[in-house]
């Protein structure tokens, strides 16, 4: 109805501060939650047109469902099924180049095709130079081709030479032709012949994708089935397959992402719960009126309904806008340090319907539902409050009833704390919260009477004036402590999260890097596209003088129930003598031995907790040749694959099943009694042949790996400091509805010789009375949620030392106190600037 | 009586016919409905005056009409009515029907003071109801004088309608009073003048 | 014929000992173009009588007929729908919605009853005109002085055409001047445009501009008096004591 429209328009104007302060509220939550989600869905997206776009182009690709290299006799396979006109084999390799490779790029796709069948299923069109051609495979000839742009962007010209990084260390490549096709960023291709390729990454015959054309007017699903039922289970038709170990970091991402921006909407709601109770009392002669003059229950409801959906809209659609922006700002920030790690193309903010769906109904959903309270509360005003003379803000009962309920939650909650179950401890910290926000109301009054004894040593007659202030209205004292109290306890637990966990992983580094020397790829991507090296590296550093035992790692991956996991294989021997597991319950040093029957796996914490197998338990995991039975023989975690769900095979059997032979991280020890400064030089003589990559003695590991926890404590710190502003807002609502109500009040404490001081500590008294009692119950949670976050980390089998988060509670309350004195500062000046007659006569 | 001054009054500013002063004095309180004066008792007026010596008659011609006595101000009549201004006009409440009504109502079994009051109350309302249309219809144009006057009997009604209210909030207590008797002689000192005596008993006329 | 009547009306607050009769049997009947004020000391029961025969409030007791249909048995959703209909309000406090112009606010309970804005803006600004307020449609309440909000108040409770208009001291707030102009507005609106009012009032001055006044003490009628058609103004100048 038009009117309530018009009345919740012009109400919402007619209050600016407060309708900015709410609104602000609001603006936070979409904004966090809009604006990070729009980052990952780009990137998410980019993953997979990189992916994509090599098939794009053709009728029908097919790759491993393990994402490895296979028999080239699938081609045949593939090639008998009635309606495919041509195949062609490929080798598809990402490969990161060393920052001094004299390239303008951080990594390349090298593509073996076959020169004589490839022109069937996908066009070439070149631009300049020669197609490919049989005569290049001699080996004689490293002959290239590329995009044009590509080939600019490399500065690279017709019949110029150019280094690329192999298996072997390095290969060089000529250039002999150009082609018409566009470079998508991050599929930069450089195309080889087959056996080059092969060669170059060490591969043997195996390929990885089979491209094939249909003849013309096929039933394309109908050949696609064919396709797929010739082939088995074991690879993929049709589609490329995304490089699911990073999707689901980033749905990981996304979820907390979420979570923040849910907690910052809570915070929000609390602001909004109290900014409405306020109108509602402040105009419950407005509705008295208007149900006097004949205005429903169920028009006021909906006035109040409109009034905050149409908040909620303004906040949502700020936050929006405000979102976009975060995203662009963060995007630029982040990409850059995507890029470096996992060579990914800067991508464009991209917002899915989901996201927006999300926020809006979530920005909008959250004001709605925190009003939906008052907004009874007004439809039940009765029309005899129209002919009641306006009364001020007088003491509200504080409500027993919700008081009980709120210390049923968090009894209930304790029990599900003390279950042992981590399940139960993650929800318990949900019904905590809750219990801790209805029962507030009820604790306002010993609470800051409590405190205020403290504040009243330094203000000793203000504080207690703040003190009758705050109890007056408990309700929205409780509600401001609540949203003050959320913000708290994420700061603890986030702070106290962070240090056990760089703790916790430091004692993992240490013991799973317990070696002298680290070799690894410049640009690790882990479970998947890392180029690895043939066994000359391995060999090399082997034989270099003063080095001692050597171990090596190699990567494939497999999928199970649909997700897809990091397969690792180690030589147990070896492995074991240089490096070692941390080991879960259960399982021991012996488990590492049994690794050399070949059929057996072992699993790391991350793969248990998320698949629910353990030792003794059999798995099926498709391989590049075929379905294959592994026994779980054991549970342990090295430090470099602990965040990925990871099993170990011996390198026999990764060889035999996923074809794979090349090493991707060599270990290295000292020879003991060696000169370990002489060995050092030595092996960094060495690796500088192989550009990919780099070496690094264990100080230098270690500093590179405290460098990266630095820099995401500090992202998790600017998080926690986002998430202490809605308690900011609630403060400084609070007490601008605060002193706005009591006008009146401070007038004649100024008339009766109060000073303006006095009238500004009583702000700041009363603000830092809320802040306090925000932070007794946001210190407690903290503490709660910070441990079920250890329990949980815990139960994904890494062991986590759990330190009580005495730095974090030391910030809270720095936070929390500051902030209180930072939201008193613009009411106070306010409340004492108030001309002492008008306020008076204040209504 | 007032009637006396008001002609020696509207004499002083010009001399005036009978006839003319009937007119005069309609004018000045606003009109006939307001406050009404026969000419017969202007004229009964004038001639005591005259007998008195404060004003004197004259004979003036009119042309194309009869000729009429024109009266004017004596000296004596100047000083008299210079006197008047002078004095302080009684005040006549305390000789009051109302207060009669009540307070032999109170000890007549026969009579009922709540109903006399009621009854009363009635009449003044509809004197107020009377005053405030007459008021209410004065336009602006209209001589401050006559809203002044009416606003006067507006307040006076006022006040009535307070005491009644404040009596009848009272009647109890009064009726377990006995009515004031004339006092026994020589007996002690007045009970009204006593220092704790109640508001109830100022019922009584102490002038 | 009367417009408005109620039967045996009662209305008893609390319980036990703190059970309090603010209506004690209350029979009153008010023809159309009445206007009828309502006097007594603070307690009398004159306020309850008024919220009870506007629909604000239930009675414990009896009844309350207006156009012929007794609406103390009604519903909240009936009632509210009489009360926007039939009754019109004048409140002490003048009661306009601080962010609407004088138009819109006079114009509300058309605007609830779902007459077109537009329409009811129309009317509303005819109302005004009526009411003295020609030139001030578009301003908002705190640009008007309080004679001139009330009168709004009586542009919105006249906007329905309803059968009985209830005031419950409009001049409770204003001075004497802008008290005696909304009394007179409120005997414009009774003699000229025969709406039956009930006014409560404790000022005489405005009560005697009434028809009827109605005194109550203790939650009952005490005295019920016609006052207009009296004597002649002379016989009051005499009471008085000018004579």
């Amino acid at each position: 109805m038009s009117i309530q429209l018009r009345l919740a328009a012009r109400y919402l104007a007619g209050r600016k501060l407060r309708t900015t302060l709410t609104t602000l509220a609001i603006v936070l939550g979409v904004m966090v939650i809009f604006g990070l989600n729009g980052i990952l869905p780009g990137m998410i997206q980019s993953i997979q047109q990189v992916m994509l776009a090599s098939v794009g182009q053709v009728d029908l690709s097919i790759t491993s469902a393990s994402s490895g290299t296979f028999e080239p006799s699938v081609a045949q396979a593939v090639a008998r099924v009635e309606g495919v006109r041509a195949v062609s084999p490929a080798l598809r390799r990402t490969i990161a180049l060393p920052r001094d490779s004299g390239l303008d790029a951080s990594a390349l796709v090298v593509v073996g095709i076959d020169p004589v069948t490839a022109p069937h299923v996908r066009p070439y069109p070149l631009a300049a130079g020669r197609m490919l051609r049989p005569s290049d495979e001699s080996g004689m000839r490293t002959a290239a081709m590329m995009s044009r742009e590509l080939a600019d962007k490399l500065g690279l010209r017709l019949g110029e030479r150019f280094k690329l990084p192999s298996a072997s260390g390095t290969t060089v490549l000529e250039l002999v032709g150009m082609l018409d096709t566009p470079a998508l960023p991050g599929s930069e291709e450089v195309i080889v012949s087959l056996p080059m390729a092969q060669r170059m990454f060490d591969v043997g015959d195996r390929i990885s994708e089979i491209d094939a054309g249909f003849v013309s007017g096929a039933d394309r699903e109908a050949v696609q089935r064919a396709v797929r039922r010739a082939i088995g289970p074991d690879y993929i038709v049709g589609a490329v397959q995304t490089e699911s170990p990073l999707s689901a970091g980033f749905e990981a991402a996304s979820f907390i992402m979420n979570t923040i921006g849910v907690f910052a909407l809570a915070m929000g709601g609390f602001i909004i719960l109290n900014t409405f109770r306020t109108i509602v009392s402040e105009r419950r002669h407005d509705i008295g009126m208007l149900r006097a003059v004949g205005a429903s229950r169920r028009t006021i409801l909906g006035m109040f309904l409109l009034e905050s959906l149409m908040q909620g809209l303004l906040g949502t659609g700020l936050g929006l806008l405000a979102g976009y922006g975060l995203a662009i700002v963060a995007n630029n920030a982040l990409g850059r340090m995507v890029e470096q790690i996992i060579n990914l193309p800067p991508t464009d903010v991209r917002f899915t319907p989901s996201t927006w769906v999300t926020a809006i109904i979530l920005g909008v959903g959250v004001t709605v539902l925190a009003a939906l309270v008052p907004a009874r509360a007004a439809a039940r005003i009765t029309p005899l409050e129209a002919l009641r003379p306006a009364i001020g803000d007088v003491y509200e009962a504080a409500a027993t009833k919700r008081g009980w309920a709120g210390l049923a939650l968090v009894a209930v909650a304790v029990a599900g704390l003390l279950s042992g179950n981590t399940g139960l401890a993650g929800l318990s910290v949900v019904l905590l919260l809750a219990g801790l926000a209805l029962g507030s109301s009820v604790a306002v009054r010993p609470l800051s009477d409590f405190f205020s004894r403290a504040i009243e040593l330094v203000y000793r007659s203000e504080g207690g004036v703040a003190r009758a202030n705050l109890q007056r209205n408990p309700g929205r004292a409780a509600a401001t402590a609540s949203a003050v109290m959320i913000s708290i306890a994420l700061i603890v637990a986030l702070v106290g999260t962070i240090t056990s966990t760089i703790e916790g992983f430091g004692v993992y580094a240490e013991k799973s890097t317990g070696t002298d020397y680290l070799i690894l790829p410049q640009n690790l991507l882990l479970g998947g596209g890392t180029v690895g090296a043939g066994p000359e590296l391995r060999a090399r550093v082997q034989d270099t003088p003063g080095i001692g035992d050597v171990a090596t790692l190699r990567f494939a991956n497999t999928v199970l129930n649909g997700t897809a996991v990091q397969v690792v294989g180690i030589d147990p021997k070896e492995y074991g003598r240089i490096a070692g597991f941390e080991y879960s319950k259960g399982s021991s040093e012996a488990d590492l031995t049994r690794l050399e029957r070949d059929g057996t796996v072992l699993a790391n914490g991350v793969f248990t907790a998320q698949y629910g197998s353990g030792r003794g338990d059999t798995l099926r995991l498709p391989t590049p040749s075929g379905e294959k039975r592994f026994r779980v023989v054991g549970v342990g975690n090295d430090y470099i694959n602990a965040k990925i769900p990871t099993l170990y095979v011996s390198q026999a059997a990764l060889e035999r099943w996923w074809g794979v032979t090349t090493d991707v991280l060599i270990l290295a020890d000292a020879r003991p009694g060696s000169d370990k400064a002489a060995a050092l030089r030595e092996l960094t003589k060495t690796v500088a042949e192989f550009p990919s990559f780099a070496l690094y003695d264990t100080a230098s590991w270690r500093k590179v790996q405290a460098d990266l926890y630095a820099q995401m404590e500090s992202i998790y710190y600017v998080l926690a400091l986002i998430l202490a502003i809605p308690s900011l807002l609630a403060l400084l609502n609070t007490l601008t509805i605060g002193v706005l109500a009591r006008t009146r009040e401070i007038g004649m404490l100024r008339a009766v010789g109060g000073t303006r001081k006095q009238i500004k500590r009583i702000v700041l008294s009363e603000s830092l009375l809320l802040a306090a009692l925000g932070l007794s119950a946001g210190l407690i949670a903290g503490v709660w949620l910070g441990y079920v976050m250890i329990l949980a980390v815990e139960g994904l089998g890494l062991a986590m030392p759990y330190r009580f988060p005495g730095v974090g509670i030391a910030l809270a309350v720095a936070v929390g106190l500051s902030f209180a004195a930072l939201a008193a500062l613009i009411p106070a000046r306010q409340a004492a600037k108030l001309d002492v007659i008008r306020a008076l006569r204040y209504e | 009586m007032s009637v006396r001054h008001a002609i020696l009054g509207l004499l002083a500013h010009e001399p005036r016919h009978g006839y003319d002063l009937h007119g005069a004095f309609e004018a000045l309180v606003g009109g006939r409905g307001v406050w009404p004066v026969n000419p017969a008792q202007i004229y009964t007026t004038l001639s005591r005056l005259e007998e008195a010596g404060l004003v004197v008659k004259s004979m003036t011609r009119r042309v194309g009409g009869p000729d009429q006595n024109v009266f004017e101000l004596t000296e004596a009549g100047r000083e008299e009515l210079d006197r008047w201004y002078e004095s302080g006009a009684p005040s006549m409440h305390q000789r009051d029907e109302v207060f009669l009504k009540i307070t032999l109502a109170v000890a007549d079994d026969r009579a009922r003071p709540e109903r006399v009051i009621s009854r009363q109350r009635a009449t003044l309302y509809r004197d107020l109801h009377e005053l405030t249309t007459r008021r209410s219809q004065l336009d602006t144009e209209a001589p401050l004088a006559h809203k002044l006057l009416l606003d006067k009997a507006i307040m006076h009604i006022e006040a009535d309608l307070r005491w009644l209210e404040m009596t009848e909030a009272r009647l109890h207590e009064m009726s377990r009073q006995p009515v004031p008797e004339r006092e026994k002689p020589r007996r002690g000192r007045p009970r009204v003048t006593s220092i704790d005596k109640r508001p109830g008993e100022e019922g009584g006329d102490d002038t | 014929m009367t417009i408005a009547e109620t039967r045996g009306l009662t209305k008893i607050y609390g319980a036990g000992e703190t059970r309090v009769v603010a209506l004690d049997h209350v029979d009153l009947a008010i023809e159309p173009g009445e206007f009828v004020a309502v006097m007594g000391p603070s307690g009398c029961g004159k306020s309850t009588l008024l919220n009870l025969m506007g629909g604000l409030d239930t009675p414990t007791e009896g009844s309350v007929v207006l156009d012929g249909r007794d609406i103390a048995a009604m519903s909240d959703d009936e009632l509210t729908s009489v009360r926007r209909k039939r009754i019109g309000f004048v409140f002490q406090f003048f009661n306009l919605i601080p962010v609407l112009t004088a138009a819109e606010n006079a114009s509300l309970p058309l605007v609830l009853d779902g007459v077109p804005p537009k329409e009811a803006l129309g009317r509303a600004e005819e109302m005004l005109a009526k009411v003295g307020l020609t030139h001030r449609s578009g301003s908002r309440p705190d640009q008007l002085s309080g004679g001139q909000q009330q009168r709004v108040a009586v542009a919105r409770a006249l906007i329905t055409d309803p059968a009985l208009v209830l005031a419950d001291e409009p001049t409770g707030n204003l001075d004497s001047r802008s008290s005696e102009e909304i009394a007179g507005l409120l005997r414009q609106v009774s003699g000229e445009w025969g709406r039956a009012i009930l006014m409560v009032t404790h000022d005489p001055r405005i009560a005697a501009h009434a028809d009827r006044i109605v005194f109550m003490r203790d939650g009952r009628i005490v005295d019920d008096t016609r006052i207009a058609n009296s004597d002649s103004a002379r016989d009051a100048m005499e009471r008085a004591g000018l004579l």
